[in-house]
């Protein structure tokens, strides 16, 4: 089973993805503070991260880029997603995989999500 | 027909410039000559009378002897001494004619006679001058002399073409003037001016216009670039708040649409999920951020208007906390200090939404706390509402701003979601109810107060714009 780590700072939109993607096959686990991000891809070593960008404190790019500085972490895909559609414009500036726009529809991120796991 | 106000700026300081230096210079000219002339005439008056003098001398043996036909002799040699001079007469002591002269071209004599003494008067091309002819004191005679003044009519001639001449030279030196100075003056406006076009054309607020000078025009130049950096810090805040604003609306939207598009999906397999009270709490808490949006708007425009009336205050407070426990589920909110007792003179809904506002900010901002506590405190004159909390605390250089108008803290590194209006909405109301609206903060959590007064209603204004 695949495994997707989830970050976003709102917990209703957490855990609505949450649901998502369990009731879709995945194994899911979400945080809502981006300082765990980095513990967590040590211990739950996720196949895909979907990575919120206005994180309360930090820049959700900057995250990125740093995962792909890691050795451990580089070829872990990252998919961004955030409710300003800008934002689609810097996935190849931080090495991001792909961008979903908020509000999503289901099924695209589902395609995405699963695009990125071959 | 070209009117002063559209001639532009430039030429309008080269026509000023040359209009002054032609002025000034005509009227020095002018000046000029007509000092010349006076003394053109009034040297011509002298040589005259000198010489109607000598006249005079020489025909009084004439005279005494009875002799005009010496006496016109005499007055005939002026055809080569004085040419100028057209008529020559001589008059006994009686006022008869004695003996004359005209110049052999001239028209008939037309000289005036006068009674006494010597004299002289000027036509526009003629001078009449008269002396007495004097013998042992004693009048016997005059001599009248008509002269042509044909050199003046030269002289005058010849002084205005001369004045015209400079008057031109003059104007053309102060063109060239005009337009080497006025460049400096009018390139630093053109410069302005050039500036302002730019920003109307592409909306694009650009840097300082550079000026080093000190006069009215650095002054004008000076307030533009204040005026520019304003608008550009206005401009920063607006882009802010729209990324905010969008940020903020578009996350609830997103849970509603995705809980909804689930419960479309599985809502017969799955009745337990509560996708619809999920999509139900976002969907207020978009109705919560469209509200402030109006509000602060109309805050803006002058529409929000009070409808006052006295209510029970103790009835409210109880209403509000227990609706905020209702959606709280991480705090116990407690309110203390016993019953106020008082009524109070204001707009009921605005007062609760001010409080629901300072509960849920008080909840927000105390994560992993337990208690919110909602005190009172009376005075002789008003009622003193507190909502204490916990949590994070304010810092000392944002208690002010905090009341500003999209203001968000800058040095909280959590996310807390909002427009950051809530404040600003809660000090418009409190303070069209002539109370105030203020924060403690001690490191360890906020407090928030705001004022009520409680006995001079009559001082409040029904409907405040």
């Amino acid at each position: 089973m695949n495994k997707i780590l989830v970050v976003d700072d709102d917990v209703d939109i957490l855990s609505l993805v949450e649901t998502i993607l369990s009731m879709n096959n995945f194994d899911v686990e979400a945080i809502s503070r981006w300082e765990d991000i980095y513990t967590k891809m040590d211990q739950f070593k996720p196949n895909l991260v979907l990575l919120d960008v206005m994180l309360g404190g930090a820049d959700g790019r900057d995250i990125c880029k740093n995962l792909h500085l890691d050795t451990k972490t580089k070829n872990i895909p990252v998919v961004l997603f955030s409710a300003n559609p800008e934002m689609g414009k810097y996935i190849k500036d931080c090495m991001a995989q792909d961008f979903v726009a908020k509000p999503f529809d289901i099924s695209s991120l589902l395609k995405t999500v699963k695009a990125h796991l071959n | 027909m070209l009117k002063f106000n559209d001639i532009s700026l430039r030429n309008k300081l080269i026509l000023m410039q040359v209009f002054t230096s032609v002025v000034v210079f005509g009227i020095v000219f002018g000046v000029f000559i007509i000092t010349d002339v006076n003394s053109y005439k009034q040297r011509k008056v002298d040589s005259m009378i000198s010489l109607a003098q000598v006249l005079g001398t020489n025909s009084i043996s004439p005279i005494q002897f009875q002799d005009p036909e010496a006496a016109r002799k005499m007055l005939e040699e002026l055809q080569t001494v004085a040419p100028e001079i057209i008529h020559a007469e001589i008059t006994n002591k009686e006022g008869q004619l004695f003996a004359s002269y005209s110049k052999t071209d001239a028209d008939t004599f037309s000289m005036p006679r006068t009674s006494h003494g010597k004299s002289y008067s000027f036509t526009n091309d003629q001078l009449f001058v008269s002396n007495p002819i004097i013998s042992s004191n004693e009048e016997i005679g005059k001599v009248y002399l008509e002269v042509q003044l044909t050199e003046l009519q030269q002289i005058k001639q010849y002084k205005y073409e001369l004045a015209f001449i400079l008057l031109l030279v003059a104007l053309v030196f102060s063109l060239l003037i005009a337009i080497s100075v006025q460049g400096y003056l009018s390139t630093r406006l053109l410069k302005l001016v050039n500036a302002v076009r730019k920003i109307r054309k592409t909306g694009e607020i650009t840097k300082a216009v550079e000026d080093k000078g000190k006069d009215e025009i650095a002054t004008l130049i000076q307030a533009f670039n204040k005026m520019m950096e304003e608008l550009q810090e206005n401009q920063k805040k607006k882009d802010e708040f729209i990324g905010i604003a969008s940020h903020e609306l578009k996350t609830p939207l997103t849970s509603i649409k995705g809980y909804v598009e689930m419960l479309d999906m599985l809502e017969k397999e799955n009745p337990k999920k509560q996708f619809v009270q999920k999509a139900l709490a976002n969907i207020s808490k978009l109705e919560r951020l469209v509200k402030d949006l109006l509000d602060v708007s109309k805050i803006q425009s002058g529409q929000l208007q009070l409808e006052m009336k006295e209510f029970n205050i103790d009835e409210l407070l109880d209403e509000t906390v227990n609706a905020s426990q209702m959606v709280s589920e991480t705090h116990r909110i407690e309110r203390q200090g016993g019953p106020v007792n008082e009524m109070i003179y204001g707009d009921r809904q605005r007062i609760e939404q001010v409080l629901l506002n300072l509960l849920s900010n008080a909840i927000k901002y105390s994560p992993g706390e337990k208690t919110v506590i909602l005190d009172t405190q009376k005075t002789e004159n008003e009622l003193i509402i507190k909502i204490i909390d916990y949590g994070i605390g304010v810092a000392p250089e944002e208690r002010t701003n905090i009341f500003e108008r999209f203001y968000r803290s800058k040095t909280l590194a959590v996310h807390i979601s909002g427009f950051g209006l809530g404040l600003y909405i809660c000090r418009d109301i409190i303070n069209r109810h002539n109370g105030k609206i203020w924060v403690e903060s001690t490191g360890k959590g906020s407090v928030f107060n705001f004022s009520l007064p409680l006995k001079h209603f009559s001082s409040i204004q029904q409907t405040e714009v």
